[in-house]
């Protein structure tokens, strides 16, 4: 059973433009989940969806339970597996990404304990974009 | 007499019938199109030694004695890697449900032998139930193994430092003589390998 926490999502810097209902920059279907919590790698997936009234650019991702946490994005060319970084998401006015299994995904590197509850920050440079917080989903659960 | 001729006649009519409408139904599953590609001598695997996660020494007799569906991976992979492991273990799940036994081990020969430790690797298999193995060890063992199957690996850097490792998605069945049987391409379904498993275990 997923439980999935207050999913605070806002925009400081769009305020101006956002959406009349809603949140401005919404996340949703999130998952982050590994073999298990104290493994060095996890992998994040949501549904991230632009309503501000501008394009958004994703510079940097963190989180305060991970040393590092990168976009990337899976692709296989004939059989073969490759994962490179993402250095930024552009997310126009309107239109939705996706990371999901075997395509762009959060890379969280490095747990800095055991998290039950993991939290995301999205940057564009500076500026928090947005915030997530969800249950730590073992891959086998 | 004439009645009992013609209802011996009709009933071994019937049973002719009924047998035929079975062959075909039979032949119709056999010849259901798989979704694996199945090697039909089986190939016999390279000599090498590597470390289970046990930290015991393996070498080729580790694959003998049962089915194994093998992948090429690293622990340090998000999403490719534990995807495919966690399919595997649903695969193994529903075919327990249909009564299949015996039931494949699954198999982590890891491609990155420099951070997979046998404790690492020990703890990263046991995620994905029990009966598994992992397999760690000097890389140019490994390599061994993945030259003779054409499995490709590479090391590819990341920032500060780090890498990633381009690597196969395919993942092998390997038959109880320790013989690569088939294969499986990605995008790996559970249900493409329910279906194909107990056909390809039954093949001589």
């Amino acid at each position: 059973m997923i439980r999935q926490f207050a999913l605070f999502a806002f925009v400081l810097a769009l305020g101006a433009c956002s959406a009349p209902n809603g949140p401005p920059v919404l996340a949703t279907n999130i998952v982050v989940t590994a073999a298990a919590s104290d493994m060095p790698m996890a992998a994040g997936y949501l549904d991230i969806t632009n309503h501000s009234g501008t394009s958004i650019h994703i510079t940097n991702v963190t989180s305060p339970d991970y040393a590092s946490v990168e976009m990337h994005e899976t692709t296989i060319t004939d059989g073969v597996a490759r994962m490179r970084a993402i250095p930024a998401l552009e997310i126009e006015d309107g239109e939705s990404v996706t990371f999901e299994r075997g395509g762009k995904h959060l890379m969280l590197m490095r747990p800095l304990d055991t998290p039950e509850i993991v939290t995301l920050n999205f940057y564009s440079g500076d500026v928090l974009l947005l915030s997530v917080s969800t249950e730590f989903k073992a891959m086998t659960d | 007499m004439r009645t009992r001729n013609l209802l011996v006649a009709f009933l071994l009519g019937a049973a002719i019938a009924a047998g035929l409408t079975l062959a075909l139904r039979m032949s119709g599953e056999q010849a259901a199109p798989l979704r694996a590609t199945v090697v039909p001598a089986g190939d016999a695997l390279p000599a090498f030694n590597l470390l289970g996660h046990d930290d015991t020494a393996v070498d080729g007799a580790v694959f003998e004695g049962q089915w194994d569906l093998v992948f090429f991976g690293f622990t340090h992979c998000p999403d490719i890697c534990p995807t495919t492991l966690h399919t595997l273990a649903q695969v193994r799940k529903q075919l327990a449900e249909q009564g299949q036994n015996p039931l494949p081990r699954i198999v982590l020969v890891s491609v990155d032998p420099e951070r997979d430790t046998p404790e690492i690797m020990s703890k990263y298999m046991s995620a994905f139930g029990d009966g598994n193995l992992g397999i760690t060890g000097d890389l140019e063992e490994v390599s061994k193994l993945t030259d003779a199957l054409g499995i490709y690996f590479a090391r590819a850097p990341a920032a500060d430092g780090d890498y990633s490792i381009d690597h196969s998605t395919v993942v092998l069945v390997i038959n109880p003589q320790g013989r690569f049987r088939a294969l499986f391409s990605a995008p790996h379904r559970v249900e493409d390998f329910v279906h194909d498993l107990p056909l390809i275990m039954g093949m001589p």
